[in-house]
């Protein structure tokens, strides 16, 4: 086994495979090249942590699925075909599946989740900080029906360009505008307190 | 305030919600890291592993038979069988005689032939 106490220094530091594309290092590793693994994990790890994040709004949860998402992408690897789609679209679609495998097991017992009622006692700043210590736009993002929510995330949080969000979502670009349009209108609402606008469609 | 305007307050709170949501993306932490690294590790390790090699069609057929020490009491079983059948030891029968009690000559008239050469040979 390699050593892994320290798993990213390498990558961070002059690795001459930092260079290398999400494809190559895929090949890299399908043909036993560990360090290809480690640049993968650091250049990709974080995007799926952070999805998975956004999704589940729980760290274990998220944390579990990431390793999950990654596992398969070092199984894939040798049936990897270069140039076809990129390695990072494949992972964000395995991320998205199984943060929602898991909200699908979650949802009859949601309870835990449901915010707590807000204390009467608690002066317009305090209530503030108290929003802001819960991540206001975390409580909107978990009301949005799942596909609205993903598209938002890759939209407005991880930044992606709409043409790769439909690759990940597998739909048409028309269709992305259209998700992330009425996620966004929906968590105005939603942290505006006027959840009873919400059309909870989902398409 | 009209509710366009009030709108267009809240694009922008959401928006200074999603930027904030973009800066404070969280670093992969360092012990999910390492378990990512470890199972890539076992995935690679299981790849390099050589698979068993090819055996050949006689070791298997001797394995099947239960391998070398097997053979040794074969092959004598099978010189015994080869010498008795070569020279039977007197108190044995021969199974020729048992199978086909005729003399050739009764054979070769059954067939209706001229049998007259035999005799000239004689």
């Amino acid at each position: 086994m390699e050593d892994l106490t320290s798993p990213l220094q390498d990558v961070r530091g002059t690795d001459c495979a930092a260079d290398a594309s999400d494809d190559a290092l895929l090949l890299q590793f399908a043909e036993g090249d560990a360090a290809a693994a480690r640049v993968l994990t650091a250049r990709l790890g974080p995007k799926c942590f952070s999805v998975a994040q956004r999704m589940l709004g729980n760290r274990a949860e998220a944390e579990d699925v990431t390793q999950d998402a990654m596992m398969r992408l070092w199984q894939m690897a040798p049936k990897w075909v270069p140039g076809q789609a990129k390695v990072s679209t494949w992972l964000y679609r395995v991320t998205l599946n199984l943060c929602v495998d898991v909200l699908r097991k979650k949802r009859p017992d949601r309870l835990d989740d449901v915010p707590e009622p807000e204390d009467e006692d608690l002066s317009a700043a305090d209530r503030l900080q108290e929003a802001a210590r819960k991540d206001a736009l975390q409580m909107a993002l978990s009301q949005l029906p799942d596909r609205q929510r993903q598209a938002v995330i890759l939209r407005h949080i991880e930044e992606l360009p709409n043409p790769e969000i439909a690759g990940i979502m597998g739909i048409s670009t028309e269709a992305v505008e259209s998700l992330t349009a009425r996620g966004k209108r929906a968590l105005v609402a939603i942290l505006a307190g006027r959840q009873d606008e919400l059309g909870y469609d989902d398409g | 305030m009209n509710w366009g305007m009030m709108m267009a307050e809240d694009d922008m709170e959401l928006d200074q919600l999603f930027a904030q949501a973009r800066s404070a993306r969280p670093d992969l932490p360092d012990d999910l890291a390492v378990r990512i690294l470890t199972d890539a590790e076992t995935v690679r390790l299981d790849r390099l592993k050589p698979a068993a090699p090819e055996r050949s069609v006689w070791a298997r057929i001797l394995d099947g038979i239960g391998g070398w020490q097997s053979m040794g009491g074969l092959v004598a079983a099978s010189a015994a069988g080869v010498w008795i059948g070569f020279a039977a030891p007197d108190f044995l029968p021969d199974p020729a005689t048992i199978l086909y009690p005729q003399d050739t000559s009764f054979v070769v008239a059954d067939l209706g032939l001229d049998t007259t050469f035999l005799e000239d040979a004689e």
